[in-house]
């Protein structure tokens, strides 16, 4: 087949038009497949009488074409590692040159580790469909085919970075033709001098007090200027997407940010103790696969486990978590599971497809999970059901809380003269600035010594001694029942202060079931969240019952609601009570995507290599200082601002963006062409940005709107090694070395960064540019990886030369954690160690200042901010002693204001009545839909979703030929609705819609004023009649690729109407707009403090504030409430029905052989 | 008309030609329960042998979700719906096969799809058999909402309809494996296969003008290798084996253990009367047991026990045999269960694979002295 150029014109091709439209490896096949004789029209030969073909046949020789076609001239492995959280060591087979087919290794049973433990053959195959699929992407005509440069973009370099004299703009002409002018095709050497020449002008023209001024003039937040601390360099913003893939490659970008150091001693003339490197975006918080409560509880990143653990369990709750159709290879475990006895429950706003293999199905409304789990609470704790002694020895449940302050109170204001007890429990403190070990060799948790100070030890009220009692930071699991303490978990209790004060005081236990008991019984709960009050008192009792044994298995559904980490921190509460965190058969896990690049704690010898003190000794460590910062993408998705609301800036200073101005981006398609809000960054945000440098293998839509693009080596041309591993299997695998030749005028990402660094060498004069590269110019890039190797605990004692060898027979080896299957907290559980928190405790109380002023110092129940059909955002609570939230009066808002901004920091409280009773503020004017778009078996990422023999698989409207001509590619994205609402809204089966979320400002803020633009990016899709889902609720997948300026010019010009670029070959899966047309940014002030304690993203040192990847901003982009109206019919001909609905076999048009097949009415069984 | 003995459905019935069994049979198994319609299999097939022009509507396997998927477009309501309501009298069809209705002059019943059936092939996917609604929102065993999966390929029937039905007798079942392959050489295109394979499982390339239908991967075959869908099985639902007649059944060969010994692998609409080698385990949670037996036959309720009492731990043997499945590339001829472990012996009676019915855990050392790290989980 050939790509989609030349849709093949049915039944009419001659052989040659047939020959010559394959790929090479194709056609050979074919012809080998077709003997010539075939093809002409012969003159029928009389049939040899008395043949049985079931005995005999007589002319067998002609199997021998199969057998050609079949076999490969040579085989060699590499590995499949789209952004979709496996990675998989697959085998090529190779005919003529070209990978024409890939089988899996079958060597995932052979890994070991350095202890001689072993995998079994249960682990093969691994693979799936999009891997398959893949050979049609590698030798695909969208591929970048070399380096290109956006000819605005040129012509403003070729004039020397003319800017504005006031404001520093480039002039309008050279940028406004972003993602519409023609991209210019250079050499190599020009593209990374282009590149080099304009970072450094960016670096130059934003550095000191002129950048300051000129930033100021652009309408900069004056804290996000403050931000760049006079360093233009500061204003460069590198993200590599999910480096754990390829931390080399793409993770080489961060490598780059801590080299603009250099850049800025050059450009400021300081020297390295005041240069500042690049900015760092985040790739686990911006994909939000961050469950941001996970660290609120836990002090650490996330709680997840090796899949395969569920063998270990008798009982796995889904939520939101569609296991098999987004963890294929690990599907198995979970059928397994159930074949040794597991039960399986999903929850989730549809029968999805993880539900045809579970014993229960529970139905909620999207985005509800934390009030289920509250509801859940409320029947375990009411019927007492709860672990006593784990509540107590491993939560701060017991802990008592001032009911003035409503902090937590210290030991030091109890007990005279009270010092915090020195700590023994694989816990070290120390004075910030002192040496700290490499991560590999840190033997336990790292304090900063003032944190150590400030947060003193905590008290619990003893039964046995009827009083107050100090409780400090080792006394956690055993260490905590060696005190022989006995805390009450109910009551209230008079305690007198140092300084003589009496204050009442209750156990966190006591004020949360107070919250439980008045709020959250099964009846409101079940009100709230749509499941049946059976559902909900069952599903509390088995957990219950199942104690070490269950596990909560949680997906990106409900991460991608505003209220994300209530529902971590609801859930946790949930497995503790009931004693199931940290046990290999009950736990609870975080899936929203799961590249973690913290379980390689070596790289910091690789990305943050000190650039002034450069080791080129191949033998010997790095020396590591991080000179670039952190920071969260999502700010220049909220269009390059923070969250300031009213009279308050509600980002806290660890967390404060600085303005973008230029950005180095690879690997990633999600930074733009699949962000939350993309319509509206491209309209508003990409013209404040001045030089975008895109490397990518695929041409995306952030290709489309780039300046720079470098096409680099696909998978199975990759000439550098590289290493990668994911949270979801215990395998660390390399990038074995390809043996073919490159496709395409390309280069390895690592190669560009290397060559624009040179470039910088070239015109600053300063050498350590080249030199940071050196082992990329010497092609010894194991030398980089054999030194993140040593410094990490999960990787030390391994050889990158030996894991290689290794899975160039396709067997990777055990990533050396401590235990497989990997289970977060089972140290905490099974060795007594504290969680990475200021109590050494899972924390479900929060009394930083922040939380108990936006009313969740308790975990409760917050609307969803957008996709809810009540009022959003607001709290439910009845009144309650602890709940006491600053409202928006208090920023000088007006409290009926329900606009998505203010929302964001609307602390609201209403009574169950009050909330059920209430609407969202569209609902008036027609919308009706909540519209969700979870991740699909089809396309976990936008590489799947955008391969042709994929998305013919990709819904129920895949057609290779095109019937209807008004289709944009071979496959098109689509809404699933509930028949019988769709049918009320004149929908048919089908049919295009119009859909559309929150006009103030969606799709993009201002499209009223630009009629244009609006027009391409409204989203007109298909609608499905899907009985599945729950009414009210609409569901698109996420991850097909949106329609950009190209794309629509492509549909409407095209004689094919494609909707595909003329000039890129950029492909859109949808005719106008996307499934990000519905979507937005949002900020959450909870997510933004500087006063959360959390460990760092790296190692086993603890801070508070912003950590990247671990305490910063996530998306809500499941948050939309839309309007959905009929467009064009669904016909094939563009009139009338869609043929399948015409002809009676789709729901709701069921024809009279339909319904009695439906009702297995065609046999009868007698007897 | 020559008399044929079908043991699917427990009598004689009527077919063009005399009967005569392969020397072996290949079959599969393929288990419903833990299929997850990922398709690979239809990928890997699908990159394999059709990816040519004139092929592109072309799966010679693929994976529908019942009962609203079907590829061609209700391949399978409308060859039921001709047939009209059969009956089954215990094990025994009492019903017509598709060779006993065959209207005069044709060699079965059958009907030849328009070119749009074979778009959308993955319409339907993830449809319950009914509109979600409030009395739903909690389904226990069995689901009365319920979908599942099932894959298909050429049934390399004991009986194909397709090589009953060739004018030139260009189709034929190999006496070595029983794999059931159109000659393309001296296929001229007349489509009375696509016509009468009740699965639909023959194909007419428009380009080439003949028709191609799955090979079942002979080259592999012939090397002791499975074929590209069952090896690529991620779900691990698929049994790839050789398969007996019950009278000659044998307890320690898979597939036989499966289909004859446990019962619990059914054949797919046996009524047509082909007596197909691709066995279903049937779905332990669809609400609706007739729509099971419409598609799977009478052993329904036998199959679905004996499934459940492997859940329930009390038959090691079937999870050892299930366990085993795609656990290699290697076809694997006999079977043993002992001591938490399964094995699987080749041709030749080589031990090819063993694997554990449950996955060791394993916890490593805190400090490791030797290379000076320590281990976490939280890193």
């Amino acid at each position: 087949m050939s790509e989609q150029d030349e849709t093949p014109g049915r039944f009419r091709l001659t052989r040659r038009e047939f020959l010559a439209a394959l790929p090479p490896a194709a056609a050979a096949a074919a012809a080998l497949a077709v003997p010539e004789e075939l093809l002409a029209f012969t003159v029928l030969q009389p049939v040899e009488p008395g043949l049985n073909p079931l005995k005999a046949y007589p002319n067998r020789g002609w199997e021998q074409v199969y057998r050609d076609l079949y076999t490969p001239d040579s085989t060699f492995h590499y590995l499949c590692a789209p952004n979709d959280t496996h990675g998989c060591l697959l085998r090529a087979n190779v005919k003529n040159g070209v990978v024409v087919y890939a089988d899996p290794s079958f060597g995932y049973g052979k890994a070991t580790d350095l202890y001689g433990n072993k995998a079994s053959a249960r682990w093969d195959p691994r693979v799936c469909i999009s891997g398959l699929a893949y050979v049609r992407r590698f030798y695909s005509n969208r591929r970048v085919k070399g380096a290109f440069v956006r000819k605005g973009f040129k012509e403003w370099a070729d004039a020397g970075f003319p800017r504005d004299p006031a404001t520093g703009r480039p002039p309008r002409q050279y940028v406004e033709g972003r993602g519409k002018e023609p991209f210019v095709k250079v050499g190599w050497d020009q593209a990374f001098a282009l590149a080099a020449r304009a970072l450094i002008d960016v670096a130059t023209a934003y550095s000191g007090e002129a950048g300051r001024r000129r930033l100021a003039r652009q309408g900069y937040d004056p804290d996000m200027i403050a931000a760049i601390e006079l360093a233009g360099t500061r204003t460069i913003k590198c993200r590599g997407g999910m480096p754990f893939i390829a931390p080399f490659r793409v993770g080489g970008l961060y490598r780059f940010s801590n080299m603009l150091a250099l850049l800025d001693a050059h450009v400021r003339k300081v020297g390295p103790a005041e240069a500042k490197g690049g900015r760092g975006w985040d790739n686990y918080a911006w994909h939000t696969d961050l469950p941001p409560g996970h660290p609120m509880v836990s002090g650490q990143q996330t709680l997840d486990f090796d899949l395969y653990t569920a063998e270990n369990s008798k009982l796995v709750t889904l939520w939101g978590k569609n296991w098999i159709a987004t963890k294929m290879p690990d599907g198995h475990w979970l059928t397994e599971a159930k074949l040794h006895g597991a039960k399986v429950v999903t929850i989730a706003p549809e029968y999805q497809s993880s539900s045809s293999k579970a014993e229960e199905v529970i139905i909620i409304r999207p985005g509800t999970d934390a009030a289920l789990a509250l509801g859940l609470a409320n029947v375990i704790v009411r019927e007492k059901l709860y672990d006593a002694a784990f509540v107590k020895s491993g939560t701060d449940l017991p802990l008592l809380v001032r009911m003035d302050t409503l902090k937590l109170l210290r030991a030091k204001d109890v007990f005279a003269g009270h010092r915090a007890a020195s700590l023994r429990n694989a816990t070290k403190v120390f004075t910030p600035g002192d040496p700290l070990p490499q991560p590999a060799m840190q033997e336990g948790q790292y304090l900063p010594e003032p944190l150590r100070e400030e947060w003193n030890d905590h008290v619990v009220w003893d039964t046995r001694t009827n009083s107050a009692r100090p409780v400090n930071r080792d006394q956690v699991g055993r260490f905590f029942e060696d005190t022989l303490l006995d805390p009450a978990l109910d009551g209230a209790f008079e305690v007198t202060l140092v300084d003589g004060k009496k204050v009442q005081a209750r156990p966190v236990f006591d004020i949360l079931r107070q919250y439980l008991v008045d709020t959250c019984n099964p009846d409101v709960i079940s009100r709230v969240t749509g499941a049946p009050k059976a559902a909900i008192v069952n599903l509390a009792r088995q957990i219950a019952t199942n104690r070490r044994s269950t596990l909560f298995v949680v997906g990106m559904g409900p991460n991608h609601f505003f209220n994300a980490d209530l529902k971590d921190r609801t859930i946790l509460l949930v497995a503790a009570l009931t004693n199931n965190i940290g046990h290999f058969g009950g736990t609870v896990g975080s899936y929203a995507g799961n590249y973690r690049l913290a379980l390689m704690t070596g790289i910091g010898q690789y990305v943050a290599e000190d650039p002034f003190n450069i080791e080129l000794d191949p033998d010997k460590p790095a020396r590591v200082k991080a000179y670039w910062k952190g920071e969260s993408a999502h700010f220049f998705d909220y269009d390059d601002r923070p969250l300031r609301v009213g009279n308050k800036q509600f980002t806290g200073k660890s967390h404060m963006p600085t303005p973008t101005k230029a950005a180095l981006w690879a690997n990633t398609n999600s930074i733009l062409g699949n962000a939350k809000w993309a319509h509206n960054v491209i309209v508003n945000t990409l013209p404040k940005i001045e030089a975008i440098v895109v490397a990518d293998w695929f041409w995306t839509a952030t290709c489309e709107y780039a300046d720079i693009v470098f096409g680099v080596d696909s998978w199975i041309e990759r000439r550098l090694p590289d290493v990668y591993a994911a949270v979801t299997n215990p395998f660390l695998q390399s990038w074995p070395r390809s043996p073919l030749p490159r496709t395409f005028d390309t280069r390895d990402d690592l190669e560009c960064w290397a060559g624009i660094a040179a470039k910088m060498a070239e015109v600053t004069g300063v050498r350590g540019f080249r030199d940071y590269w050196h082992f990329v110019h010497e092609r010894k890039i194991s030398t980089y990886i054999n030194r993140v190797f040593a410094a990490g605990n999960t990787t030390k004692g391994y050889r990158f030369e030996a894991l290689d060898a290794s899975c160039r027979e396709g067997t990777p080896f055990y990533l050396m954690t401590r235990t497989s299957p990997r289970v977060v907290g089972w140290e905490q559980t099974n060795e007594s160690r504290p969680w990475y928190t200021r109590t050494g405790r899972l924390e479900f109380y929060r009394d930083e200042d922040e939380f108990i002023e936006y009313g969740e110092n308790l975990p409760v129940w917050r609307e969803p901010a957008d996709g809810t059909h009540h009022e959003p955002n607001v709290i439910m609570a009845r009144p309650h002693p602890a709940i006491r939230p600053r409202g928006p009066e208090a920023y000088g808002l007006d409290p009926n204001d329900q606009s998505t901004e203010v929302r964001q920091v609307r602390n609201v409280v209403r009574s169950p009545e009050e909330l059920l009773k209430s609407e969202h503020p569209l609902k008036a004017r027609g919308f009706s839909h909540i519209l969700i778009t979870p991740k699909y078996r089809h396309a976990c990422h936008s590489t799947g979703a955008s391969t042709d023999l994929d998305v013919i698989y990709w819904g129920p409207f895949g057609d290779f030929y095109r019937h209807d001509r008004r289709k944009p590619w071979v496959s098109e994205g689509y809404i699933d609705l509930n028949p019988a609402e769709a049918r009320a809204l004149g929908i048919e089966d089908g049919d295009y819609v119009w859909c559309d979320a929150d006009p103030s400002d969606r799709p993009f803020v201002g499209h009223e004023r630009r009629p244009e633009e609006r027009r391409l990016f409204r989203w007109l899709v298909r609608a499905r009649y899907y009985p599945s889902i729950l009414p009210g609720t609409g569901r698109a997948w996420f991850h097909f690729y949106i329609s950009t300026h190209g794309s629509v010019e492509g549909h409407e010009t095209r004689q094919d109407g494609l909707a595909k670029n003329p000039r890129t070959n950029y492909q859109a899966a949808y005719r106008y707009g996307s499934h990000q047309s519905i979507t937005r940014a949002w900020l959450r002030p909870t997510l933004l403090t500087d006063s959360l304690v959390r460990k760092e993203t790296i190692g086993q040192v603890l801070g508070k504030g912003f950590a990247l990847d671990v305490h910063g901003a996530v998306g809500a982009p499941k948050e939309s409430y839309v309007k959905i109206e009929r467009a064009e019919p669904g016909g094939e001909t563009g009139r009338g029905r869609w043929d399948p609905a015409a002809k009676g076999f789709r729901p709701g048009y069921e024809s009279r052989a339909m319904k009695r097949f439906l009702a297995g009415e065609f046999i009868r069984k007698r007897g | 008309m020559p008399r044929v003995y079908n043991w699917q459905i427990g009598r004689e019935m009527e077919y063009p030609f005399e009967g005569a069994r392969p020397r072996r049979q290949a079959g599969a198994v393929f288990d419903t329960n833990k299929c997850i319609a990922c398709q690979t299999c239809t990928m890997a097939c699908k990159t394999t042998w059709t990816s040519g022009k004139g092929q592109e509507y072309m799966f010679w396997n693929n994976v529908e979700t019942k009962p609203w998927g079907s590829y061609p477009l209700a391949w399978d309501v409308r060859i039921l719906d001709a047939l009209g309501p059969q009956a089954w009298k215990g094990a025994t069809y009492e019903g017509k096969t598709i060779f006993e209705a065959a209207p005069t002059g044709e060699k079965a019943l059958g009907f030849l799809p328009e070119d749009l059936d074979y778009a959308y092939p993955n319409r339907g996917e993830d449809e319950i058999d009914t509109p979600m609604s409030p009395e739903r929102f909690y389904l226990r065993l069995p689901h009365d909402a319920w979908f599942f999966y099932l894959a298909r390929i050429c049934n390399h029937c004991t009986y194909p309809a397709c090589l009953a039905s060739c004018p030139r007798t260009a189709i034929y079942k190999r006496p070595e494996d029983g794999i059931v392959l159109t000659d393309q050489q001296r296929c001229r295109g007349y489509r009375e296969c696509v016509k009468n394979c009740p699965y639909k499982k023959v194909f007419y390339n428009h380009t080439t003008r003949i028709a191609e239908k799955c090979v079942l991967c002979y080259p592999a075959v012939e090397q002791g290798i499975q074929p590209r869908c069952m090896r690529t099985c991620i779900g691990k639902i698929r049994t790839f084996g050789y398969l007996n007649t019950p009278e000659r059944a044998e307890a320690d060969n898979p597939m036989d253990f499966l289909v004859h010994v446990r019962k619990v692998a059914l054949p797919l609409l046996p009524q047509l009367g082909l007596e197909p080698n691709v066995y279903y385990i049937p779905p332990v949670h669809v609400g609706s047991r007739r729509f099971l037996e419409m598609l799977f036959g009478p052993g329904v309720d036998g199959a679905i026990r004996a499934y459940r009492r492997a859940m329930e731990g009390q038959d090691p043997e079937l999870l050892g045999v299930l366990m085993l499945n795609v656990s290699t590339d290697r076809i694997i001829r006999r079977f043993k269960v002992t001591d938490g472990q399964a094995e699987g012996f080749d041709e030749k009676g080589q031990d090819v694979v063993r694997v554990p019915l449950k996955e060791p855990t394993m916890v490593r050392p805190f400090h490791d002295e030797r290379v000076q790290a320590y281990r976490y989980n939280v890193t």
